[in-house]
């Protein structure tokens, strides 16, 4: 395992010339196979230490055809064990196809990350400025669904989708693992300013529950400071609702390829029978344009989860 | 003196760099808005008139390549980066890189329809559709 990862680390290194060309053309076929890794080190995790993620990405593009598929090998921690148990846990965390109608429609089949709010579009932790995610993104709706979805390009950068799933879920989502989803987003890009509103209904695979959900959310990019806000609110039918989960994010570039990111979160969950306050303050380096070292303290108002959390992630 | 000073900055001023996007000669559109073009070579749009469209580009640092990140797609070096990252998580991937004007060409004589940027000055003696034209600042 170590040695997999050293391999990717060097050459991720010896092509870096050109900064935003990521993974490799299986000759003589129309995939690009790529990936990335997440090295966590989580205080309160079970193992503090863990290769979190190694994900395999494979694509394809051919004619009106897009083709994504994305297997998580997760939880391995540092000697190549995953949680004591077995060596590898595959996981099935995307597999997509979509098809276009034409210049501006496509159709989605499959499981695909569900288009609801900023961090759907990127749940993995080395696109993103922190390590940790907001509550909303685990507990106030689905990250995944399996199923289908129109996808609408308004003009060239504004999009609407409508998304529907009546089945059970193909891939082992950890928190919302759902059998029922419908959902709609809308959203604008206007120059420096985007925003996005979202709103569904799903019902848990186990429990039955059901809830419905609604978040609007809005980013502002300045030259060195990206500013982001979401608020969410879901509504279960049994009664346990998530009445409202929001959070102000600034990421200020203060020097050549360093961030501070600091993060102010609120949500009130029922379920959790909490309502809390979560603080966040991180710090980003990236040495290349594919790779990110992490640091940050996470502090909570309620739950004893204060932490410092720091990771490496690659992108190959 | 002061007229061959005059005469230098006003020269230089007249010369600044002209960018013109151009499609090869059977290129579906007559011309493109620099947001349309800003779609194709981030790839957010792949057809026109249900035709894919072939975006080049040229390699990392090239003097033109700047001045079309700065002039057409108005983001910075960090900007561009950060939005390829996510692009090819989901899929998307940065168009084709040639290393030199002649090799564009060969793409424009060959591939049918293919889109790409050149020196205004480059463009005068092909049989290239102009597009879109833009200045370097």
């Amino acid at each position: 395992m170590k040695r997999i990862v050293s391999i990717i680390m060097f050459s991720t290194l010896l092509f870096s010339a050109e900064p935003i060309t990521y993974g490799w053309d299986i000759p003589h076929t129309p995939l690009v196979i790529g990936g990335y890794i997440d090295a966590i080190c989580d205080e309160k995790a079970d193992d503090s230490f863990i290769f979190d993620d190694l994900s395999i990405l494979l694509s394809a593009n051919k004619n009106r055809f897009d083709f994504l598929s994305e297997i998580e090998v997760s939880s391995l921690n540092i000697d190549g064990k995953s949680n004591g148990s077995s060596d590898i846990d595959l996981n099935l965390e995307r597999l997509q196809l979509t098809y276009a109608l034409d210049d501006k429609r496509s159709i989605r089949v499959g499981r695909f990350n569900s288009d609801i709010g900023y961090w759907n579009q990127a749940p993995v932790n080395i696109l993103q400025e922190t390590i940790t995610m907001p509550h909303m993104t685990h507990y106030l709706y689905p990250k995944a669904t399996t199923g289908i979805s129109y996808i609408e390009q308004i003009n060239d950068d504004d999009r609407f989708s409508l998304t529907v799933q009546n089945n059970r879920d193909i891939g082992d989502e950890s928190y919302l693992l759902i059998d029922r989803h419908v959902a709609m987003s809308y959203h604008d890009v206007l120059d420096e300013l985007t925003w996005s509103f979202s709103a569904g209904y799903y019902r848990e695979e186990k429990s039955q529950n059901e809830a419905y959900y609604a978040g609007l959310g809005i980013a502002y990019e300045f030259e060195n400071v990206i500013l982001q806000s979401e608020l969410f609110t879901q509504n279960a039918k049994d009664g346990l609702s998530k009445p409202y989960s929001a959070y102000v994010q600034s990421s200020w570039n203060f020097a050549k390829q360093q961030n501070a990111v600091l993060r102010l979160e609120a949500y009130k969950d029922e379920v959790l029978a909490t309502e809390e306050v979560v603080s966040l303050l991180g710090y980003v380096y990236r040495p290349l344009a594919n790779m990110a070292l992490k640091g940050e303290y996470v502090h909570h108002s309620d739950l004893p989860l204060n932490r410092f959390v720091a990771s490496f992630s690659v992108m190959f | 003196m002061v007229r061959v000073l005059f005469s230098f900055l006003f020269g230089t001023v007249l010369m600044a760099q002209e960018l013109v996007v151009v499609g090869d000669e059977n290129f579906p559109e007559d011309n493109l808005t620099k947001e349309e073009i800003k779609s194709i070579f981030l790839d957010k749009k792949r057809f026109i008139d249900g035709e894919k469209v072939l975006a080049m580009n040229y390699r990392y640092k090239h003097p033109m390549r700047l001045c079309f990140e700065r002039t057409i797609l108005e983001k910075s070096e960090r900007s561009l980066e950060r939005y390829w990252r996510k692009a090819y998580y989901n899929g998307k991937r940065p168009p084709k890189v040639v290393t030199s004007v002649e090799m564009l060409f060969s793409y424009f004589e060959n591939v049918h329809p293919t889109i790409g940027y050149v020196d205004a000055n480059e463009s005068l003696d092909k049989n290239l559709k102009v597009l879109y034209r833009g200045e370097c600042p």
